[in-house]
């Protein structure tokens, strides 16, 4: 039984963002996600920071104030070892829910 | 470390604030610079980035709730927050702060009582093994006490206990430089002290051959409690080895026992400890000699990892075997129980109903106090909606109206704790005095941890249900204008709910307090067969060295003195006073029926003076009092109670047949002699008066000697007063001599009544609390209905109806709560009452006439509180109800 729902899918997509930038601010990733997903995908800017920091405490993902090549001064998060498993987990996770929601859909 | 640093940000909200606000403002300006990038004028720049990101405060609100386990933070905001609402609304926070000191501080009080009595461990490192051994007539609950040589038997032979000590108390007068002085005391086995695992502060304990009478001119051993010790011989510690003349013995001190140590566990302090050898001198005629003298209570250590199931069960057999040795006296077997539950056996029932009905308020305390939440939830819906619109979420908003429940429970709960305290002077004072361990109450650890758990369990009970209604607010209706809408029918239907309980559980408690209070009164109205008003009592001891002949005659020189004293109307005197709880039993043979020595009936057995029954008021049946005629040389006579002559010699005249009781005193070798029954008296209830009386048996002093009696004066005016000349009386006869235990018999009597009096007063106390705060939340239902109503009661006033109609209406939603709640209140006393079934006497637990009147009571009250906002609702202007809106 996959475990899975919408934060999760959130917490998943943050994850696989970060794994593949060296580290990047929230700005940053609202704008990685909507960029790679072809802009079918746009983060709910209100959620990621409360998810962010809840990340950041179980220790998945790591911050640091950087400034960007603007010149602003913004909070960088990169991934941690632990959040590596995480994400592993949470790929896993997420092929099960595809699988099983694919199988309801196509279900005759 | 994801912990230590979600612990260490909320020492830091300030910086964990800024750095969120930092990052968002970040974000934010980060989209800005695009959307100028993009093309976007600075205002719709700004605009644009808004909108996406939302409410920045809620946004905020959450990412700090993941930063911190802030939640122990916004504890502390809301704690602030709370006492400031609760500042604000002062009436509302007097009213719920009283009840729940008073909720809390009975149920604290009581429990400190039960734990004091029942619940704390025995003061000794032995007392979790501790077990009290028990000598119990076959086919009766009764007995208990063991004789030595029984006693002996069960030391020898059992493999199950670590060690077994006999023990009784004893009176004992110190003569020394000082006033004779009397010292309650106990005879004990050497053994005693290491069974309880206690050694003297000072000396040695007894040893083992110190059980056995001292050699001729030898002393015998004393330990003085240390009391005693500081008193009498000024904390000397050169007392060891001094020689104590006690009446007409002597002992030498071997020890001082520690500060406190107490055994016998009882009210009346043990001042001074002697071995048992005192009871082994007089050869065959000794105490200890003679197996059919049950005098002994048995205390024992279980060996490590022994149950008291199993003890129980080898002593058992070692009590029938003993038995089939020896069939001249009745068979007994045994009863093995934890020392603890011995000495709180008759409490445990009502204690813990006492308990329970201190239960029952406090939880009609909390259903009070939701219905006021409630109520105040409905003025601060706009409160809520405001606070929810502007972005908290509804588990904050949960959170802080918690807050305000534990604030009010917490601050209740110490205000009852001290209520509680304060009580412990007053709760000591009506107790019975017979209660052990009443003088260990007080503020302890315990207590604190108690009455803050209740405190805290009672915030949840009460905030709960109201908190979680108040968060539950509908936005667009609550910031309308209107006072009333969403919620209100459900709100509703919850203090209906609320207050049908209180009502439910007020039938329950008022119904005990009814049962109880009837039963008091039963017993205070008994005739226990004596009148107790104007009556002295005192004991005295015969001279030291004085034989069995010459008691007789000191004590009716003692008598004669305490007659002729200004005042006494008469006096007399007697080996056992009735309800002081010390009564002799004894096997008694009727002419009619012989029978073998082990099989005899009991009968309780008394001596007296001439002039004790007419001292006391009690009457005479028929036949005569002793007379001086009646004298060792004279017939062997008795008087008996109507319950014996009922019993031994149904249908016929006591008057001139004959009775053996068992006791010789002084008849020789042949044995106890047949007495001749000269009058009959009506039964003196010897053990209380709601006991029935048992057969008893009195002889006269003359024929019967004893060494230590009652004396009773029957007085004209404050028997106090006479207590100065008795005194001076006695000293005149023998300087030695002091009288003890000075008390009046109303004295004994309000003690027998004490136990009935204080369950039945607090009991009351407890229903009329419940009763008024029940009523409370009757009218604060109604009363919440008609301001509900007042619309409707307008336009129904406005379209005709009377007055008359509208009280009706009103007092039809009161009736219907009361009645479903003094229904499910007496469906539920039902099973409840056979508890305090053991409690009664005179009234049966399920008394019909008790279940009306309660029922009744409460539903007038009830009724009584609905009628008050019923009047209100009745005189409604309907053009001022109608423009209310």
């Amino acid at each position: 039984m996959a475990k899975n729902d919408l934060q999760g899918t959130l917490d998943l997509l943050v994850l696989k963002t970060l794994s593949q930038t060296k580290s990047l601010h929230g700005y940053g990733i609202v704008l990685h996600i909507q960029r790679a997903s072809d802009e079918l995908l746009r983060v709910e800017e209100g959620s990621l920071y409360p998810a962010l920091h809840r990340m950041e405490q179980s220790g998945w993902i790591a911050s640091e104030w950087a400034l960007t090549e603007t010149g602003r001064k913004a909070k960088y998060y990169k991934l941690t070892a632990t959040g590596k498993k995480k994400l592993l987990e949470a790929e896993e996770d997420f092929e099960h829910l595809v699988k099983g929601v694919r199988a309801i859909l196509h279900y005759a | 470390m994801s912990m230590f640093r979600r612990i260490s940000n909320l020492f830091h909200r300030s910086r964990v604030d800024r750095e969120i606000d930092a990052e968002l403002s970040a974000h934010i300006a980060m989209r800005m610079d695009d959307n100028l990038a993009a093309g976007m004028t600075p205002g719709e720049a700004r605009r644009d980035a808004l909108v996406r990101f939302g409410n920045p405060t809620a946004t905020k609100e959450r990412a700090v709730a993941a930063d911190a386990a802030l939640t122990l933070d916004n504890i502390g905001r809301d704690v602030r927050f709370a006492l400031r609402q609760l500042r604000k609304s002062p009436g509302f926070t007097s009213v719920a702060l009283l009840t729940l000191a008073l909720g809390i501080g009975a149920t604290t009080a009581l429990f400190s009582v039960v734990d004091a009595v029942m619940l704390k461990p025995l003061p000794f490192p032995t007392a979790g093994r501790l077990v009290q051994v028990e000598s119990v007539l076959v086919g009766s609950r009764r007995g208990g006490a063991a004789s030595y040589l029984d006693f002996l038997d069960w030391r020898a032979r059992n493999h199950v206990l670590d060690g077994m000590a006999a023990y009784r108390t004893g009176d004992y007068t110190l003569i020394g430089p000082h006033e004779p002085e009397h010292l309650q005391g106990a005879a004990v086995s050497a053994q005693l002290f290491s069974v309880l695992g206690v050694t003297p502060a000072l000396g040695r304990s007894f040893l083992a051959e110190e059980d056995n009478p001292a050699a001729a001119g030898g002393t015998d051993a004393a330990i003085l409690s240390y009391g005693l010790w500081q008193r009498d011989f000024a904390s000397d510690r050169t007392v060891l080895g001094r020689v104590l003349q006690l009446g007409d013995q002597r002992f030498t001190v071997v020890g001082v026992m520690p500060p406190r140590f107490q055994f016998p566990i009882q009210a009346e302090p043990i001042e001074l400890w002697t071995t048992l050898a005192v009871d082994a001198k007089g050869g065959a005629d000794a105490m200890t000699a003679q197996r059919g003298a049950h005098y002994l209570d048995v205390v024992a250590l279980l060996k490590p990892g022994v149950t008291v199931q199993q003890a129980q069960a080898e002593l058992a057999d070692i009590a029938s075997a003993l038995n089939k040795e020896h069939p001249e006296n009745h068979p007994r077997t045994m009863r093995v129980e934890p020392e603890l539950q011995v000495l709180t056996g008759d409490l445990r029932t009502p204690m813990f109903v006492l308990l329970g009905g201190v239960g029952c308020v406090l939880l009609i305390v909390c259903a009070n106090l939701a219905n006021l939440l409630l109520a105040r939830a409905t003025g601060r819906r706009r409160e809520m909606a405001v606070r929810i619109a502007l972005g908290a979420s509804r588990g904050r908003v949960l959170c802080q109206l918690l807050a305000e429940s534990l604030v009010l429970g917490l601050l209740g709960g110490a205000l009852g704790l001290g209520l509680a305290v304060l009580s412990f002077g007053l709760l000591v004072r009506l107790m019975p005095a017979d209660i052990p361990r009443l003088d260990s109450i007080g503020l302890d650890l315990r207590l604190v941890a108690f009455s803050f758990l209740v405190s805290l369990a009672a915030s949840v009970l009460f905030g709960l249900a109201p908190a979680l209604q108040a968060s539950k607010v509908s936005l667009t209706e609550s910031l309308k204008k209107s006072g009333r809408g969403a919620g209100g029918a459900d709100k509703g239907r919850l203090r209906s709910v609320l207050v049908v309980s209180e009502v439910a559980l007020s039938v329950i408690l008022l119904l005990g307090a009814v049962l109880l209070l009837r039963s008091f009164v039963h017993v205070a109205q008994v005739n226990p067969g004596f009148n107790p008003d104007h009556v002295l009592t005192f004991e005295l001891d015969s001279p030291a060295g004085a034989g069995s002949a010459q008691f007789p005659v000191f004590f009716r020189q003692a008598v004669a003195r305490i007659g002729s004293v200004p005042g006494v109307l008469s006096a007399s005197a007697a080996a056992s006073l009735p309800l002081t709880g010390d009564h002799m039993r004894l096997s008694l043979e009727s002419e009619d029926q012989p029978m073998a020595l082990g099989s005899r009936p009991l009968a309780n057995f008394n001596v007296v003076e001439p002039g004790f029954f007419r001292t006391l008021g009690t009457a005479f049946e028929s036949g005569r009092d002793f007379t001086a005629g009646d004298t060792f040389a004279s017939t062997p006579v008795v008087v008996v109670n109507r319950a014996l002559a009922r019993t031994f010699f149904p249908n016929q005249n006591p008057i001139g047949k004959h009775v053996r009781p068992g006791i010789g005193n002084g008849y020789g070798k042949d044995g106890p002699p047949m007495r001749e029954i000269v009058g009959v008296v009506e039964d003196v209830k010897q053990r209380g008066p709601a006991v029935e009386a048992a057969p008893e048996v009195y002889a006269p002093l003359a024929q019967c000697p004893f060494d230590t009696m009652f004396v009773v004066a029957r007085t004209a005016s404050d028997p106090a007063s006479i207590v100065k000349a008795a005194r001076q009386q006695i000293a005149a006869l023998d300087k030695d001599l002091p009288i003890y235990h000075v008390k009046t018999f109303d004295q004994y009597f309000a003690d027998a009544v004490a136990g009935p009096r204080f369950n039945s007063f607090l009991m009351a106390v407890f229903a009329a609390l419940a009763v008024l705060l029940a009523c409370l939340g009757v009218y604060g239902v109604v009363a919440y209905a008609v301001l509900q109503r007042t619309h409707e009661i307008g336009i129904r006033m406005a379209l005709g109806a009377s007055g008359g109609n509208v009280v009706r209406s009103v007092l039809h939603r009161g009736a219907v709560l009361a009645l479903i709640g003094v229904g499910i209140g007496l469906a539920a006393s039902f099973p409840l009452a056979h508890l305090v079934a053991s409690m009664l006497f005179g009234v049966r637990a399920n008394d019909p006439v008790t279940f009306a009147a309660t029922a009744f009571a409460l539903l007038s009250i009830a009724l009584l509180a609905s009628y008050i906002p019923a009047r209100r609702a009745a005189r409604v202007n309907p053009m001022v109800a109608l423009r209310s809106e």
